[in-house]
């Protein structure tokens, strides 16, 4: 991210948010919303003397709960640009119109209280769109006692405790602040289950194994403890961290866990977590008492993926995750030519994979760009413009958006680059004037004799 | 013998199509009785073109999209 950051042909537009998207392949017009961050990326130097001023404490959303960050912050450790924002929800100078501590320390005098709200417009020839996933909130699995019991967390919350820079400085701790001396990773939390997600999630099986060899190496005798349904282990190097792991003393249990108590039935569960499983080797039921329980959680599309679909107008598959033209031929195009995706918003993949789709996508687009010109499907609708009647009927039924007036001859025109050929204007004009090349009237009444007569 | 319909089938291209091209990939049974037309959109089918099915004597007329 560092190196696009300064990459002198990509120009990064941080907290930003696309509002409109219009014209078509080589030709979008997109209008952008630019959040005002009161800092000026200009005069910052990203010395953090302002976090460090700031008196007001909240909870960071980066550290899923676990952290706190100041009401001037960078989002995470690594953030592009290096420069904070200030979140007006919880700044005592937008709330109550004092304070300006980060004013006053500022040596740059980069803090600006007047920033306001921008809007851009920028004329780009294609689109890619890379806006990832959502990790699944297991909550409404009762069952597990996620935010229930204080120690059952999910991978994300474990990720962040394990990371150096994180809440904990990369110790992995129980609430109370003590080390655990037992872990069990339950896997498929919202994946591959009929009641949330049918799909399989990809990474959470390599996360679930990296966690429990993080765990043997900064608690060398905890006892770890892996439930799976199946342990799929495809990408390269895979299969042999997994036989590592076994070597390593990691219990493997094939068995989805039932449930997660704190109701001990014998001395030894006192005061311990229980994960009840079935243990499917041994066709036995068990009871494994442990200290703290991470719930490996499904990968599913962002919450707001509905909106994202209709702004740039793309479909979206049945799991929810944008749809790309063909699943083996072409997995980064869309059915709207010239919005590409990449990565997690098109189905969850690991970092591989989706290094590897997004560098197709970004030769496809340099491909579409730098032709200078576009091949365009020939199944498009033309419009005779002598049968037209100018009643512009077809021009509100197009969802394509590819037809307008032509005022200074009274009949509609169709673009043929935006044009997908459906047709509906075809079957719409009064007059008969619109013809769907390769679906015409008369093709089809003679596909009609052939299957029935 | 028992009755069987001829049903005309106005399939789109991008999704009743597509599936019933999946559930040829698939190996999945339908029976022979719709006959499917392919079409660029449902919206592609004026009435005129589903009169013409049933004038050519077919029982149905299904338009999926």
């Amino acid at each position: 991210m560092a190196s696009a950051g300064s990459h002198k042909n990509i120009e990064l537009l941080t907290y930003s948010e696309v509002m409109e998207v219009s014209g078509y392949v080589g030709n979008f017009k997109v209008k952008i919303k630019k959040k005002p961050r009161y800092v000026d990326e200009s005069k910052c130097t990203g010395c953090g003397t302002c976090q460090e001023k700031c008196p007001i404490k909240v909870d960071n959303e980066f550290d899923l709960g676990l952290g706190k960050r100041k009401a001037i912050y960078t989002p995470f450790p690594q953030a592009v640009p290096n420069v904070p924002v200030i979140d007006r929800d919880h700044c005592t100078y937008f709330l109550r119109g004092k304070c300006r501590a980060c004013e006053r320390f500022c040596e740059t005098k980069a803090i600006d209280f007047e920033q306001k709200e921008q809007t851009l417009e920028v004329e780009v020839g294609c689109i890619i769109l890379t806006t990832g996933f959502d990790s699944f909130d297991p909550t409404p699995m009762t069952q597990f006692g996620y935010g229930r019991y204080d120690n059952v967390i999910t991978s994300l919350q474990f990720e962040r405790m394990t990371n150096a820079s994180g809440p904990t400085g990369g110790k992995i701790v129980l609430k109370d602040g003590t080390e655990p001396r037992s872990i069990a990773i339950l896997h498929c939390i919202g994946s591959r289950d009929v009641n949330y997600h049918e799909y399989c999630s990809r990474v959470c099986c390599m996360h679930s194994l990296k966690f429990a060899h993080i765990i043997r190496e900064k608690i060398p005798d905890a006892v770890i403890y892996d439930l799976y349904i199946d342990l799929r282990c495809f990408g390269k190097g895979y299969e042999e961290f997994y036989n590592r792991l076994q070597e390593e003393g990691v219990n493997f249990i094939r068995g989805r866990a039932g449930e997660v108590t704190d109701v001990a039935e014998t001395p030894e569960e006192r005061g311990k977590l229980i994960v009840v499983c079935e243990d499917t080797l041994i066709s036995r039921q068990r009871r494994l008492p442990v200290d703290m329980v991470i719930l490996s959680v499904a990968l599913e599309p962002r919450a707001d993926v509905a909106e994202t679909a209709k702004l740039f107008s793309i479909s979206r598959s049945r799991d929810g995750f944008f749809l790309e033209k063909h699943p083996k031929l072409d997995p980064v195009a869309t059915t709207t030519e010239g919005v590409l995706i990449a990565g997690c918003c098109q189905g969850p993949k690991d970092i591989p994979d989706t290094v590897a789709q997004a560098s197709a996508a970004a030769a496809r687009a340099m491909a579409i760009i730098t032709k200078g010109s576009v091949e365009i499907e020939p199944t498009t609708a033309f419009i005779d413009e002598k049968l037209c009647s100018g009643c512009r009927t077809c021009i509100s039924l197009c969802p394509y958006n590819a037809i307008s007036f032509n005022e200074d001859k009274k009949v509609s025109v169709i673009n043929e680059a935006m044009c997908k050929g459906c047709g509906t204007c075809a079957a719409a004009c009064p007059s008969g004037a619109i013809t769907a090349r390769h679906f015409t009237t008369e093709q089809i009444m003679s596909e009609l004799e052939g299957v029935l007569i | 013998m028992s009755f069987e319909p001829r049903i005309v089938g106005f399939m789109c291209n991008w999704c009743a199509y597509a599936a019933a091209d999946l559930a040829g990939t698939a190996r999945k049974k339908y029976p022979p009785n719709v006959r499917i037309v392919r079409v660029m959109c449902s919206g592609r089918v004026e009435p005129a073109l589903i009169l013409k099915a049933f004038e050519l004597g077919a029982d149905g007329v299904l338009v999926c999209g």
